[in-house]
């Protein structure tokens, strides 16, 4: 088996997944890179996580009444599921059509528009705005609900076509006006929710979406340059046929999947990274009838994909998901799980709460002093942990190799097993010469664990290992 | 010719009394009633798992059945560092069951810890069983349903071992029954138990959807039940109590709802709530005002009467039944009606 596939596949799992231990890799190179691609983009070819044995271990996950047990819910899926596509697909659209518990309150609800980028996530673009713009959570996060015929509220309308859509502008011009905003919230007004039931004394209900067509406002409109008498689901076909959507769409996958772009306010002025690479994902988004799916197919068979490796700072989300898989904990819901869940936040990313409607800032904003010591301190624990099954497996696999082992093979051999990550030369020296300087690797002693242990503690405190 | 069918009514009827509950981690209230046991007198202990996240909620509260709170013990156990934890004695964690024996003692079972607790029917800690991990005789995987027999024998459902154990009150092993499987006698990750009054042993066998009926020495009487949602089907029943009339109560938990079978597992009839706000909702609700005026507004109120996820059922003597409701902070109570003609007239 080559080492470049397993680079590639280990390559394609952090992006398209949460990473992979090394055996996993060992496998899907078997089955081959085409193949693990299709398998990913269609999560039902895979078993579903058993909620009802989660249920019975974490109970307040079936209420989902509380932020942090939805957390902790939303995180053990991510570390367990068989369809990691299918939570990363649900990480990318919560990243971009953000709702906050600050103001929503009740994570049930959020967790049905989670459900919904789940199954939609990965289909048609003009379907799951739809999806989003009933989406009781939505609606009420953006003030649809007080958004009346004779008095309309902007704020879904312009949300939809700043982040949710089109984005502002590209190639230096705009891409809507102030009166595109206005028109848009003309013709969601009579789009609510129901009236909720309060939270004492039995907890809350989800609401509904539901459609007053007294409220609506049945006027004559002219959005993007189309008049008639517009509602809803009229607008957001306009939308979905714009160029600025297919742009959008298409820098967003390549952002998320691909490699950091500047951030997203930016992008009007700002080229793309890869232009050419930006031109396969807009193309392919009318070819295929705005589906996601299909960009993502394209995407991941592209060469511009497969040459990406580590230009990804890893999101607080994905570096505590990838290495709590990596070390096979959690595994099974037990005590411990809301903090190792609380790390994701310490490292900035609070799930289900983003700081504002237009998300997290991401790429190396994620890092900062303290985001990077909580980051270090909590991979260099999880991988130090010599109990941990994975961490196990990795010395295992070392010590197979013979009886002892050079300091330079210790090294590259937990690179390798870390999901094929690469050093500078610079640094790789300084941890071959810190292993050397610790004294000959005999590999049937116990001090051979704690070596490796440590080893991969140095690694997971590089900049390099910052990157996915 | 027009048949006449007389109008069938089951001979067990169920009327809904009232709801206790609202959603507190202190005082009155609970926090993810899981399971409940009847204590002597009015007392009911309500066994409260709250979260990881709010362990000062987890905890066993006891009150009235009529909703008069009389106080809290055990407790819940917060993290003290990143894999650090104080499992001291009385502490729970994933605590399952709570149930009485005859001296008023409170047996509590504890999935994680693997661990029987023992209180006073006053809340004071009185010890516990050695905690013995594993599959050999006495040892213990996650227990969960408890059941105490006219001889304070306790009956332990051992779930990841899928069996049943039998203990002396102070955790010596008598005897065990069952094994992984989804035949007669097998079980697939059971839950809750339930002892009638002839001594036979009713087992909520959790992931084969069944319930399955044991003599006290464990052999194999009958079984009902099936995966689905249609009447006699469950959904991961995690409980079941029998009356003494012999009728059997189960917590149809992801179904939602309860089911009632007569003394041959015979599909008798079903509930799916009827609450309605409980004394100290009605406390909190005129604390809050504003909360009135919401619930006026509230577009589909009428879902606050449904059961969701039913964990726990209970019988008592006077005729009550009580069904434990976690996400909602709740028991809802209802009395079976006498069969037995009472009335002057038609």
């Amino acid at each position: 088996m080559a080492d470049k596939d397993i680079a590639l596949m280990a390559h394609l799992m952090r992006r398209a997944g949460f990473g992979a231990t090394y055996e996993e890799l060992e496998a899907r190179v078997a089955n081959g890179y085409e193949a693990t691609v299709e398998e990913l983009l269609n999560p039902e070819s895979q078993p579903a996580i058993e909620r009802d044995v989660l249920m019975r271990y974490q109970p307040q996950w079936v209420s989902q009444a509380g932020l942090e047990g939805q957390q902790e819910e939303w995180t053990f899926r991510m570390i367990n599921t068989k369809r990691p596509l299918e939570e990363k697909i649900a990480l990318f659209w919560h990243q971009i059509f953000c709702t906050g518990h600050a103001k929503c309150e009740y994570p049930k609800q959020q967790q049905i528009e989670f459900d919904m980028f789940r199954t939609m996530g990965m289909g048609n673009f003009e379907h799951l705005l739809m999806g989003l713009a009933t989406d009781p959570a939505m609606v009420f996060y953006l003030d649809n609900c007080m958004s009346h015929k004779d008095a309309i509220n902007e704020n879904w309308g312009r949300e939809l076509l700043e982040l949710f859509s089109m984005g502002v502008g590209m190639d230096g011009h705009a891409n809507y006006s102030e009166d595109d905003v206005k028109e848009c919230a003309r013709a969601f007004t009579g789009w609510t929710v129901t009236n909720s039931v309060p939270r004492y004394p039995y907890g809350k209900y989800e609401a509904a979406f539901i459609y007053d067509p007294a409220d609506h406002d049945d006027g004559e409109k002219t959005f993007l340059g189309e008049t008639g008498n517009f509602n809803g689901e009229d607008i957001v076909s306009i939308i979905a046929k714009q160029p600025g959507t297919a742009r959008f769409v298409a820098r967003h996958l390549y952002n998320f999947f691909v490699a950091d772009e500047p951030q997203v306010p930016a992008w009007q002025n700002t080229p793309p990274r890869d232009p050419e690479a930006i031109k396969m994902l807009e193309d392919e988004y009318y070819r295929s009838n705005y589906n996601i799916g299909s960009m993502l197919s394209v995407l991941f068979n592209s060469d511009f994909f497969k040459n990406a490796r580590f230009t990804k700072v890893k999101s607080p989300t994905e570096t505590v998901v990838s290495t709590m898989r990596l070390v096979g904990d959690f595994d099974m819901p037990k005590p411990g799980m809301n903090a190792m869940t609380l790390t994701i936040r310490y490292m900035g990313q609070d799930l289900l709460n983003p700081p504002t409607v237009e998300g997290w800032h991401t790429g190396r904003e994620w890092i900062d002093s303290g985001t990077l010591v909580e980051r270090i301190n909590f991979t260099a624990d999880a991988v130090g942990n010599t109990s941990h099954r994975g961490v196990q497996n990795i010395i295992n696999r070392l010590a197979s190799e013979g009886e002892t082992i050079s300091p330079e093979r210790l090294v590259d051999g937990c690179l390798e097993m870390l999901g094929a990550y690469e050093l500078a030369e610079v640094t790789r020296t300084e941890l071959v010469d810190l292993a050397r300087n610790e004294g000959e690797l005999r590999t049937g002693t116990e001090e051979f664990g704690q070596r490796v242990g440590q080893m991969l503690q140095s690694i997971v405190a590089t900049t390099e290992y910052l990157f996915a | 010719m027009t048949t006449i069918q007389p109008m069938r009514i089951p001979y067990v009827q169920l009327q809904y009394s009232h709801t206790i509950g609202r959603g507190e981690q202190f005082g009155p209230g609970f926090s993810y009633p899981i399971h409940m046991a009847r204590g002597e007198d009015d007392l009911m202990y309500v066994l409260c798992r709250s979260s990881e996240y709010r362990p000062e909620g987890t905890r066993i509260a006891v009150c009235t059945v009529d909703e008069e709170y009389v106080n809290a013990f055990a407790r819940g156990v917060p993290q003290q560092g990143p894999h650090e934890y104080n499992f001291d004695d009385g502490s729970l964690v994933w605590p399952v069951t709570v149930a009485i024996a005859s001296n008023g003692n409170v047996y509590v079972s504890d999935e994680w810890l693997n661990r029987i607790s023992i209180f006073t029917r006053d809340g004071d800690y009185v010890g516990k069983w050695e905690e013995k991990v594993g599959s050999g005789d006495g040892e213990l995987d996650r227990p969960a349903g408890l059941a105490i027999d006219a001889d304070d024998n306790v009956y332990v459902v051992d779930s990841m071992n899928h069996r049943v154990q039998k203990f002396t009150p102070d955790g010596k092993f008598i005897s065990k029954f069952g094994t992984h499987g989804d035949g007669d006698g097998e079980f697939n990750m059971p839950w809750g138990i339930s002892i009638d009054k002839h001594g036979s042993i009713f087992i909520a066998d959790w992931r084969n959807d069944r319930i399955q009926k044991f003599n006290s020495d464990g052999q194999f009487l009958m079984k009902f039940g099936s995966s689905g949602s249609g009447e006699g089907e469950f959904n991961r029943p995690t409980d079941v109590a029998v009356d003494n009339d012999g009728i059997i109560y189960v917590a149809d938990w992801l179904n939602n709802r309860l089911q009632v079978f007569d003394d041959r597992g015979n599909f008798v009839g079903l509930k799916t709530g009827d609450a309605t706000v409980s004394k100290w909702g009605k406390d909190k609700l005129d604390a809050n005002p504003e909360m009135w005026g919401e619930r006026e507004r509230a577009q589909g109120l009428e879902r606050e009467k449904d059961f969701w996820a039913p964990s726990g059922v209970e019988v008592d003597d006077d005729g009550n039944v009580f069904v434990c409701e976690g996400p909602r902070n709740r028991i809802q109570v209802y009395r079976k009606q006498s069969p037995t003609f009472m009335g002057p007239r038609l």
